[in-house]
C-alpha cells in the first residue's frame, strides 16, 4: 500500500520527483552491470580534494520584442540576459568565493533577415542571434542553449585545478571529470529490482553506478545518492542523480562517484532556508543569488533597451 | 592637497546619501572609528568642489551575500558559501564648504580629516575665540568657541551625568583650568587677570587641594596637557572658606576633616544679616514659597532694616529700637549703648528671640501688625517655627564679631566647603552668595572681569518643581546673568529635575555617563541617538559636549588633573633635607 507524501519543495518549482515514465528510459540503453551486479547501497568516500567548484547559470527575459515585417507581418523575439558562474570552495581554508561570472545578454529573433539589435548604452551589449522558429518555447531555448554553453565553458576552465560540480545534466561529454548534478527526476532510468536500492540508501551513500546511453557519443556514468533524509520524507527524499563523462575510465568514475556522496550531504541546503532543500546546494543557492544580482537591474535594462530602440526610429 | 593615504574608503551607493548623513564602506586596508572626522570632496555642476565634513557616529559590519542568520556559519565556519565581508561607518555630517548644501556623491571617496581639513571639520576656522576644552580620538585638541561661554554670543554651561564615573566636578575643574591658564590669558581677553571663579564644595573634601600637586600625575596625563598646550600645574590663585566649627567657642575652626592650614572661616554678622536681606535664604525649600510666608518674611526683613541699631562695643551685633525715637525716624550708622536688660542681637537665635517679641508675644497678646501684617496666625506660628529650624541649623553661620564675610576678590578661585553644612545650611550659603556676586554685577552693569559659578547639585538648588528666592535667583542668572558676565557651570546628576529655564539657557552642553532611563528624556534631546546609546557606557574622563557652533555632540575625553582630589593624593614635599638648613625654607604652596 503506497504513502501520501508532502513534498518539502516549494509548488513554484515543481517537484523533485517529476517523473514521465512515457520518457522512461529516455536515450539509449541503460547498463546496471557497469560497476557491480551486487546492487546494494555503497558507502560514500572522501578522497579529499581541496578545491570544488560548483558552476551554475541563470538567466531572465528582459523584454519582449516584435519584429514587424511588412511582408510576413509580427514575428516575436526577446531579450534576454544571463549570468554564469562558479563558487569555488577551498576546503583548506574554509571559504568559498564566487569566480569566473560572465554576463551575456541576447536579442532572440524569429525572423526576419539581418536585422540587428541597435546599439544598446549598457555593459555588456546585447548581441543578436536567431530562433528556428517563431514558437515562444524556441527563443526561451536559444537563450537558455547559450547559457548551458556558457555552463560548459565555464565547467572546462575551472576544471584544471578543481573538482567541477556543474548544475544540471551534462549538455557536452568531453573527457574531463566534471559532475552534472541533477536535482529533479524528471526520467527514470532504473526499473524494478534494481530502482530499489534507491529507497534504502543512507545520507552519505550512493546506487552503485550505471551507464546511460552507453553505445553513442553521450555515454557518461549515472548514479544516484542521497543528500539526507529529511523529517516525514518519502522514500526518495533527498536523493539527486550524478553523472560524468562516459570516456572516463571506470576506476577514475568510481572514485568520482564516491566523492560525491560522501562531500555533497556537507554542502546540502536546510529546509528552513532554501524552498528546494535539500537538493538546492549552498554554494549553488548562493551563487544563484549573486548572478542574479550581478545581471543588474531589470526595469534599468528594459528602460535602456526601450530608449535604444526609440533613439534608432526617431 | 588630496592625499592618498587618508583615504579611508567611499560614500556608500546602495542608500541615499543626504546632507545631513551618509554612510562610508571602507576599504579593506582601513577603518573608521566613532568620533573619527571625515572629508568628501564632491564635484557640483555649476557650482564647483564642495566639501562635505563628518563625524563617524556608528560603525557597522555585516556579510553580505548572507540572508538569514545561520548563514553565518556557512561562511565563516564550514565556508561552503561565498560571502563579501563589508564594513561600513554612519557619519553625520558637520559641516558644508562652501554653503551649497547637496548631498556628498555616492562612490566619491572619504578621506580622513587632518590638518585644516580637520579645523574645518570642527569649526575651529569659524571660532573668533577657540578654547581647548577636551581631547579628541586622534590625540588633538577639541575646541568650543569662548563667545558661547562668556556671553559675548551665549553663556553658562550645563554638566550632567551619574554620580561617580560622570566626573561632572572634574570636567568642571579642568574647564576653569583651561579658562583660567595662562596659556589662555589672551583668548579669554580683557579682564582675564580679574576673572573670579566661585565654587561650592558639596560633597567630600575633593575640592580642597586644587592647589596642591597631585601625586598620581603620570606621564600619560602630562601628554593629554602637552597636547592641550597648558603647563600641568595646579590652580595658581585659590582661596578656600569653611564655616565655624559649631559649638567651638571663641576659638573659630574650619568645619573641616582633612584640611585646617590655608582656609578661612566665613560667617555673616546679624547687621549684614539684616543689611543684606539674607534671611529669604531661610526660606529656601520648596514648601516655604506656598501660603503666605513669602509676604510676612518681607514685612520682616523690612522692619529690621528699619529697627535695627548697631551696638556701641559689639561689632555687627544688633538692638531692635523703634526708629521714631530718632529724629528723620532713620537709625543709619548710629551706634547706641544696649539697655540694660536689653536684647542683644549677636547671632540668629538672638535674633529669633528677638523677634519674638513681636510676633508671638510671651504674654499671649496680638502680634504686632506692623510686623506681621494681616496673616493669619497659623501663618505666624509657621514662619517662627521655621526661623527657629533655621537657627538650629545655620545659626552658626551668623555671629558677631569682625567681619568674616568671603572676600571673592582674594583670588582667582574661591572655594566655599559647604558640604558640612545642613541641607538648609548649604542653600542659605550658595543664595547668600550668589545674591551678593549677582547684586554686584549688577550695580557696575558691566560685562568683565567675568564672574564664574560652579554649582554641583543644582538640581537641589534650581529644582524644576516648586519656586523659591533661591530658585528664583538661578533662573535670574540664567537669563540675564550672559550679559552681566555672571556665568553658571552648573551639575547635576538628572537634567529633567533642573528647572527647564536654567537648562535652556545653557549655550555648552555636557554629559558624562547618563542612566539609561535618563538618557531617553527630552533634555537631552541634542544628542543623536547614537550619542545618547552611548552615554550609557562612557568612561570616566569621556564626556560628550554640544556647543551651538558645532551642529553635531563631540566626545571628548580630558586628562587626569594635576591637582590633588583629596588628601591621599596630596604630592607631599620630600623628607626634610639633611642641609636644609644652609637654604631659606621655601614658601608654603598656595
Amino acid at each position: 500500500m503506497a504513502r501520501i507524501f508532502v513534498e518539502g519543495w516549494d509548488p513554484d518549482y515543481g517537484t523533485p520527483l517529476d517523473q514521465d515514465d512515457a520518457l522512461s528510459p529516455a536515450e539509449g540503453s541503460v547498463d546496471t552491470s557497469v560497476e557491480t551486479d551486487d546492487w546494494a547501497p555503497i558507502e560514500g568516500g572522501d578522497d579529499g580534494v581541496d578545491r570544488i567548484a560548483f558552476v551554475d547559470g541563470v538567466r531572465r527575459v528582459d523584454a519582449r520584442l516584435t519584429l514587424d515585417d511588412p511582408e510576413r507581418g509580427p514575428t516575436p523575439g526577446l531579450v534576454g540576459t544571463f549570468a554564469v558562474g562558479a563558487v569555488v570552495w577551498d576546503r583548506e581554508t574554509r571559504r568559498s568565493e564566487v569566480a569566473d561570472v560572465r554576463i551575456e545578454r541576447w536579442a532572440v529573433l524569429a525572423g526576419g533577415s539581418g536585422e540587428q539589435m541597435p546599439a544598446v548604452d549598457l555593459d555588456p551589449g546585447v548581441g543578436t542571434t536567431r530562433a528556428p522558429g517563431d514558437d515562444p518555447n524556441l527563443l526561451m531555448m536559444a537563450l537558455h542553449s547559450k547559457m548551458r554553453d556558457a555552463e560548459g565553458e565555464c565547467a572546462e576552465a575551472l576544471a584544471a585545478d578543481c573538482a567541477v560540480v556543474a548544475d544540471g545534466p551534462l549538455k557536452k561529454i568531453r573527457e574531463h571529470a566534471t559532475v552534472g548534478y541533477v536535482k529533479t527526476h524528471r526520467v527514470n532510468y532504473l526499473e524494478a529490482p534494481f530502482s530499489g536500492v534507491i529507497a534504502e540508501l543512507a545520507p552519505g551513500q550512493r546506487s552503485p553506478m550505471f551507464t546511460i546511453a552507453s553505445d553513442t557519443p553521450y555515454a557518461r556514468y549515472s548514479w544516484y545518492l542521497r543528500l539526507a533524509m529529511l523529517q516525514g520524507g518519502h522514500s526518495w527524499t533527498g536523493v539527486v542523480r550524478c553523472e560524468t563523462s562516459g570516456r572516463l575510465g571506470r576506476d577514475q568514475a568510481t572514485s568520482i562517484a564516491d566523492r560525491t556522496a560522501a562531500v555533497l550531504p556537507l554542502v546540502a541546503s536546510e529546509p528552513q532556508v532554501d524552498p528546494r532543500a535539500p537538493q538546492n546546494l549552498v554554494p549553488i543557492g548562493a551563487l544563484e543569488r549573486e548572478l542574479r544580482h550581478r545581471m543588474g537591474d531589470r526595469g534599468l535594462v528594459y528602460r535602456t533597451l526601450r530608449h535604444a530602440v526609440m533613439r534608432e526610429a526617431s | 592637497m588630496s592625499d592618498e593615504s587618508t583615504q579611508v574608503g567611499r560614500v556608500l551607493g546602495s542608500q541615499h546619501s543626504s546632507t545631513s548623513a551618509f554612510r562610508v564602506v571602507l576599504d579593506d586596508d582601513n577603518f573608521l572609528q566613532l568620533d573619527d572626522l571625515v572629508v568628501v570632496r564632491t564635484q557640483v555642476p555649476k557650482a564647483g568642489e564642495v566639501r562635505t565634513y563628518g563625524v563617524v557616529t556608528e560603525a557597522e559590519a555585516v556579510y553580505e551575500g548572507a540572508s538569514y542568520e545561520s548563514d553565518t556559519h556557512r561562511i565563516a565556519e564550514l565556508g561552503i558559501m561565498p560571502a563579501a565581508k563589508v564594513r561600513t561607518a554612519q557619519v553625520q555630517v558637520t559641516r558644508v564648504d562652501p554653503e551649497v548644501w547637496v548631498s556628498p556623491d555616492p562612490g566619491e571617496t572619504v578621506e580622513r580629516a587632518t590638518g585644516d581639513e580637520r579645523a574645518k571639520a570642527l569649526y575651529v576656522d569659524e571660532m573668533s575665540r577657540p578654547l581647548a576644552i577636551g581631547i579628541g580620538r586622534d590625540e588633538l585638541p577639541v575646541h568650543i568657541d569662548l563667545d558661547f561661554f562668556d556671553g559675548r554670543k551665549g553663556g553658562h554651561m550645563s554638566i550632567s551625568g551619574i554620580s561617580g564615573v560622570a566626573t561632572k566636578t572634574s570636567f568642571a575643574l579642568f574647564f576653569l583650568r583651561m579658562l583660567s591658564a595662562r596659556e589662555h590669558a589672551g583668548l579669554v581677553g580683557e579682564g582675564a587677570a580679574n576673572m573670579r571663579v566661585l565654587v561650592f564644595n558639596v560633597k567630600g573634601e575633593d575640592l580642597l587641594w586644587l592647589d596642591r600637586a597631585n601625586s598620581r600625575f603620570d606621564d600619560e596625563a602630562r601628554e593629554g596637557w602637552a597636547a592641550l598646550g597648558v603647563e600641568p600645574t595646579p590652580f595658581p590663585s585659590v582661596a578656600f572658606w569653611a564655616p565655624p566649627k559649631r559649638r567651638s567657642g571663641d576659638v573659630v575652626v574650619p568645619d573641616t576633616g582633612g584640611r585646617f592650614d590655608g582656609i578661612d572661616v566665613f560667617s555673616w554678622t546679624p547687621r549684614e544679616f539684616i543689611d543684606d536681606d539674607l534671611m529669604q535664604f531661610c526660606f529656601t525649600d520648596a514648601n516655604d514659597a506656598k501660603n503666605q510666608i513669602p509676604f510676612i518674611r518681607e514685612r520682616v526683613q523690612t522692619q529690621l532694616k528699619r529697627f535695627a541699631v548697631n551696638v556701641a562695643g559689639r561689632p555687627g551685633a544688633v538692638v531692635l529700637r523703634d526708629p521714631s525715637q530718632t529724629p528723620g525716624a532713620r537709625w543709619g550708622a548710629q551706634e547706641v549703648p544696649a539697655g540694660p536688660g536689653e536684647p542683644v542681637i549677636d547671632d540668629l537665635a538672638s535674633l529669633v528671640t528677638a523677634l519674638e517679641v513681636f510676633l508671638e508675644p510671651e504674654d499671649g497678646s496680638e502680634p504686632d501688625q506692623a510686623w506681621t501684617g494681616r496673616v493669619m496666625p497659623s501663618t505666624v506660628s509657621a514662619f517662627m517655627r521655621r526661623l527657629h529650624a533655621a537657627a538650629s541649623r545655620l545659626g552658626h553661620l551668623v555671629r558677631a564679631g569682625e567681619s568674616r564675610r568671603i572676600d571673592r576678590g582674594s583670588a582667582t578661585v574661591t572655594v566655599v566647603a559647604i558640604q558640612s553644612l545642613h541641607e538648609q545650611g548649604q542653600r542659605f550659603v550658595v543664595g547668600a552668595l550668589l545674591n551678593e556676586t549677582f547684586r554686584e554685577k549688577e550695580e557696575t552693569g558691566r560685562r568683565l572681569p567675568l564672574s564664574v559659578i560652579v554649582l554641583d547639585e543644582l538640581n537641589k538648588y534650581a529644582p524644576r518643581e516648586g519656586s523659591g528666592p533661591l530658585k528664583d535667583m538661578l533662573i535670574d542668572i540664567a537669563q540675564r546673568g550672559r550679559s552681566l558676565g555672571v556665568l553658571l557651570v552648573g551639575a547635576q546628576q538628572t537634567a529633567s529635575r533642573v528647572a527647564p529655564e536654567v537648562l535652556e539657557n545653557a549655550a555648552i552642553r555636557v554629559s558624562g555617563r547618563l542612566d539609561a532611563a535618563e538618557a531617553e528624556r527630552a533634555e537631552y534631546g541634542w544628542m543623536l541617538p547614537s550619542t545618547r546609546a552611548r552615554a550609557r557606557v562612557l568612561k570616566p574622563g569621556t564626556m560628550v559636549i554640544s556647543q551651538p557652533a558645532i551642529p553635531v555632540p563631540l566626545v571628548v575625553t580630558f586628562p587626569f588633573p594635576p591637582w590633588a582630589t583629596r588628601k591621599e593624593e596630596v604630592d607631599e614635599a620630600p623628607g626634610p633635607d639633611p642641609f636644609a638648613g644652609l637654604q631659606p625654607p621655601a614658601p608654603p604652596p598656595g
